[in-house]
């Protein structure tokens, strides 16, 4: 794998990377503008009400600024930018921006599938497929160039994320139908701890590998024990969700709790390797939001509290546990490491995460309150009111600082 | 050098306003009081675009310079001051050719000489100060006459202000993009500009809400605050993000046209989007287009205006005349153009347009192939559910042995609601469970609360969805929420024959009272007579509460218990909604209330 990116990053790279903080003032400014609508709904313009700009938020977050880094993060592995297929870079970034540009014409136009993180269908869908298409010939035409000049080991570990990376169209196809739908818990309308636990199998290959790809220097903690554990995890994973059940099944509740050990898990591994000294900052407010994740999301998952909670404020709040402290946290570490230095000074730094932190306990209390019922919004407007304008605040403190990154990533 | 570049920003100023406030509003306005007709009015406009584009390559060609700027000023300025004097065609025509071939020259020859005199950052000032006089209320209040005079005024500054050498250096400029996609970009710019501006002088309230009575004011200091800064983000070199920045601008300005509620933004983000791009269009043939020297800068200024000044600006106001709006496919169309221009007009920039172009492809072919709706009213109606979001506000699942299932009616069944394609059970709540909505609603009352939401709940965040009852798609949805009530016609039965008011203090009629005015009185009149204000929208006229259905019931604790019951859940089958958010103790108080406004009998 390549040296860590002391260097400035390549063209193509950097373009994706710069695309990602785009996307993300971009679903920041709508997040902001959400919740102007939610104070005052007559804003709305025309058919482009609430309910069209929600998708829009979400998806550019997901699809936008969590998935872009990544596509950066694939173009500087498979050094696109170092031979011929570095003039094709440029058109897989731009093709991944085009299809969430028209993704979000096509929500606010009303074609969505009401699937909610996976809204994708007709027009948008095949754009999508489109762009990750385009983007997997660049990654085969660099690797193609390249693979002659890389070790053995290098070259067909990289054939097989060739080969991976090829199902993903067929899978996005497959599970953005409208026909699939994961395991239901039936007595909250929600996911099971199976699930759960799934989805987050998933992030945490990809933290144990971060550092692996080439990203820091020195060997990680994570020995055989490690790596045995999360092949049992997928076990559990796997068993609990074939038995369904629950939030007061047991073996519901223990599949969330397989996550605590990885809160110290991640960090004792990742405090072996030698990280560029700027990415320090950015891999505690990792660590911490990490760690709020999984200890609240296995919390909220006790009975009692889940029941309080389900379908209220108190749910988007974890949800920005999930997207605006962790995924955030780890997409600038990823970005501060492939450009060579990080997004954001001290400031900008902590102007993010503190009104995230903010925002979150805002929502959480706003959620702990509607709990008790779901008209608290109507009984309590100068409540909801004023946590709405929290919100609000937040938001707008949080656009701040990702235009701060954008223009500071922006510089050559 | 500073007092040059002041004249020179002036000059700039002095084109720009005559061109404004006389060859584009006064003289429209008086050949049309002169009563020649619209041929003569297209006559008369086009013989000037064509004066113009001939004119400026005249100009070109021979390499005019500082002195025919003074004289074609001076020129523009006589015929501005004898044009309310025009009578006949052939004096319309001739004004409009006079004017027209002025404009050719100066504009032309101005911007071939600008970058002699000044820095780019002049050319922002001169562009401001051209739109903040034209939008002074003294001059654009006034009638064409005046107009036209001010017309006639700013050129003969202009004229006045022309330095009396080229002063031009030898060097090429940057060149930001080919010629022909700066052509491209802003003829695109132009053309959506024309248009908009069109629109908003001469559709609806939009003039009034843009450039109504104390906006002159804003709208001049937005666009001299934001051409001077845009001439300094020239200056550092912005020739590729200010033309995206003003499409952006005039963009959300045409959307936010659209509502009542956001027309005050349109009227910000329109001047600042337009002084946006006319800075940059002044200056790109000296700064930007890689012209080496004044003839070469002319021969680039003259193919950029006749074809993004004179031409697209023809078709902008052509398309608006006969469209009488922008289509919004018009605006992503020339958004694609302006940033396609700036981002892929390098050399193998075409290859960065490929993929945008795929996806493009892909997009329009995936929508073109999808399935037609169904036939199906209550289908169609899930489809609008979806498209509008209801599922991000909403949820389709009463969770067992919950206080949904007192609010809501029975619990779900995990196995319907997943056998829904797709499946709704949502996951956040911000208005009701809508599984039974329509057990406890009427069609009437979900009609109304879909057109008025916060006439029937005060304080709701759900907004007004009037807009899907202008065609079909409102009925539809109606009809989806009742098809979903019908799969569980006993569910709202059980909670609404066995709730009993729990733990509440003594009821109190003046709580009561209020509760009153806030929930009930929009239907049932402040009196209780069923005369409120939304009772005639009804199917049925509201009950009249004082001489109505409790008229002849016994005054006691059953008969209140009752009538918080159907307060509580309302009546199914007729108007009478459900009013679940209120607790016990609101609809015991409410109903206390209610039970004292019936007239005892005789």
């Amino acid at each position: 794998m390549p040296d860590p990116a002391p260097n400035p990053p390549t063209a193509s790279v950097r373009l994706a990377i710069r695309h990602a903080l785009g996307w993300l003032v971009a679903g920041n400014a709508v997040g902001l503008w959400l919740c102007a609508l939610q104070l005052r709904p007559s804003l709305a313009v025309g058919d482009w009400t609430y309910g069209r700009w929600v998708p829009v938020h979400l998806n550019v977050q997901l699809f936008g600024w969590t998935s872009l880094p990544l596509v950066a993060l694939l173009l500087w592995i498979y050094e696109v930018d170092l031979g011929k297929a570095a003039r094709w870079g440029a058109t897989a970034v731009w093709a991944w921006t085009t299809a969430l540009a028209a993704g979000a014409l096509c929500w606010l136009d009303g074609r969505t599938s009401g699937k909610i993180f996976l809204d994708w269908r007709d027009g948008s869908l095949w754009g999508l497929v489109g762009a990750m298409t385009v983007l997997w010939l660049v990654l085969a035409g660099a690797w193609r160039e390249r693979a002659p000049f890389w070790k053995a080991a290098r070259k067909w570990c990289s054939l097989g994320g060739l080969a991976v990376l090829a199902t993903v169209p067929a899978a996005m196809v497959f599970s953005a139908s409208p026909k699939v739908y994961p395991p239901v818990d039936p007595t909250t309308g929600g996911p099971t701890g199976a699930s759960l636990l799934g989805s987050t199998l998933v992030v945490i290959p990809l933290m144990l590998l971060l550092p692996r790809l080439g990203s820091a220097i020195g060997k990680g903690r994570a020995g055989w024990g490690t790596w045995v554990y999360l092949a049992a995890c997928w076990v559990v994973f796997v068993a609990a969700e074939w038995a369904g059940g629950t939030h007061w099944d047991f073996h519901q509740i223990g599949s969330m709790a397989m996550l605590l050990p990885w809160v110290i898990l991640i960090p004792w591994d990742w405090d072996a390797f030698q990280w560029p000294a700027a990415s320090a900052p950015w891999r505690k407010a990792l660590f911490l939001w990490w760690a709020l994740l999984t200890l609240t999301g296995v919390g909220m998952y006790v009975p009692g509290l889940l029941d309080r909670i389900k379908f209220t404020h108190g749910l988007v709040a974890h949800s920005h546990v999930a997207m605006a402290g962790f995924t955030t946290s780890f997409c600038c570490l990823l970005l501060a490491l492939l450009a060579g230095r990080p997004p954001g000074g001290r400031r900008s730094l902590l102007a993010w995460h503190f009104a995230a932190l903010a925002m979150v306990a805002t929502l959480a209390v706003m959620g702990l309150a509607e709990g008790g019922s779901y008209d608290w919004m109507l009984a309590n407007p100068w409540w909801r009111t004023v946590g709405l304008h929290l919100r609000a605040c937040c938001g707008a403190v949080m656009l701040v600082a990702s235009g701060v990154w954008y223009l500071n990533l922006r510089k050559p | 050098m500073r007092w040059l570049a002041f004249r020179a920003a002036v000059v700039v100023a002095g084109v720009y306003g005559s061109f404004l406030i006389f060859a584009q509003f006064a003289l429209v306005e008086l050949i049309r009081g002169s009563g020649a007709g619209l041929f003569a009015e297209r006559a008369v406009l086009g013989s000037m675009a064509a004066a113009g584009i001939a004119c400026g390559f005249l100009t070109a060609w021979r390499g005019l310079g500082p002195s025919a700027i003074r004289g074609a000023l001076v020129a523009l300025a006589l015929t501005a001051a004898a044009a309310p004097f025009g009578r006949v065609f052939a004096v319309w025509l001739a004004t409009g050719v006079l004017t027209g071939g002025a404009l050719g020259i100066a504009t032309v020859a101005l911007a071939a000489h600008l970058r002699g005199w000044c820095g780019v950052g002049w050319v922002g000032l001169g562009t401001g100060l051209g739109y903040a006089l034209c939008n002074l209320p003294w001059v654009f209040n006034q009638s064409p006459t005046v107009q036209a005079w001010a017309g006639a005024g700013f050129a003969l500054m202009g004229a006045a202000a022309v330095p009396n050498r080229s002063g031009w250096q030898n060097g090429s400029p940057a060149r930001e993009m080919s010629v022909w996609a700066a052509v491209m970009m802003f003829a695109a710019l132009v053309w959506l500009d024309s248009a908009a501006f069109f629109v908003i002088q001469h559709v609806g309230d939009m003039k009034a809400g843009t450039w109504g009575i104390g906006m002159c004011w804003r709208n001049a200091a937005v666009h001299l605050v934001v051409a001077i800064a845009t001439g300094g983000w020239l200056a550092r070199g912005g020739f590729r993000m200010v033309p995206m920045l003003a499409w952006t601008l005039l963009a959300v300005a045409g959307l936010a046209a659209n509502s009542a509620a956001t027309l005050p933004l349109a009227g910000w983000l329109y001047p600042a989007g337009v002084s946006l791009y006319s800075t940059a269009l002044v200056a790109w043939p000296g700064w930007s287009s890689g012209a080496a020297d004044p003839r070469a800068t002319a021969w680039r200024a003259a193919w950029m205006f006749a074809i993004a000044g004179w031409f697209a600006s023809a078709n902008g106001i052509g398309m608006a005349e006969t469209l009488r709006h922008v289509p919004t496919g018009f605006v992503l169309g020339a958004g694609a153009v302006v940033i396609g221009c700036a981002l892929f007009s390098d050399k193998g920039g075409w290859r960065g347009l490929a993929g945008p172009a795929l996806v493009a492809a892909a997009v329009l072919t995936g929508n073109a192939l999808r399935k037609e709706p169904s036939a199906s009213a209550a289908a169609r109606g899930k489809q609008v559910y979806l498209s509008e979001g209801c599922i991000h506000c909403h949820s389709q699942f009463i969770r067992p042995d919950s206080p949904d299932e007192a609010l809501w009616g029975s619990a779900a069944s995990t196995a319907n609601a997943r056998a829904d394609v797709p499946v709704l059970i949502g996951n956040r709540r911000q208005g009701p469970d809508l599984t039974n909505v329509a057990a406890r609603r009427s069609d009437a009352w979900l009609r109304l609360h879909f057109i008025q939401p916060s006439q029937l709940i005060p304080g709701t965040p759900m907004p007004s969805y009037a807009h899907l009852f202008r065609d079909g798609r409102g009925g539809d949805l109606i009809a989806y929420l009742r098809s979903l009530a019908e799969r569980n016609p006993d569910a709202n039965r059980s909670p609404a024959t066995a709730w009993t008011p729990a733990n509440v203090l003594p009821p109190s009629p003046e709580n009561g009272g209020r509760h009153f005015a806030r929930w009930c009185a929009t239907c049932h009149g402040s009196a209780g007579r069923g005369d409120g204000p939304l009772a005639a929208s009804l199917t049925k006229k509201p009950a009249d509460l004082a001489n109505g259905p409790f008229n002849w019931t016994a005054g006691d604790e059953q008969t209140e218990l009752r009538i918080a019951r159907i307060i509580k859940f309302g009546i199914p089958g007729t108007d009478m909604p459900g009013h679940e958010p209120l607790t016990d103790q609101q609809a015991a108080d409410l109903a206390r209330y209610v039970s004292r406004l019936r007239n005892q009998p005789p």
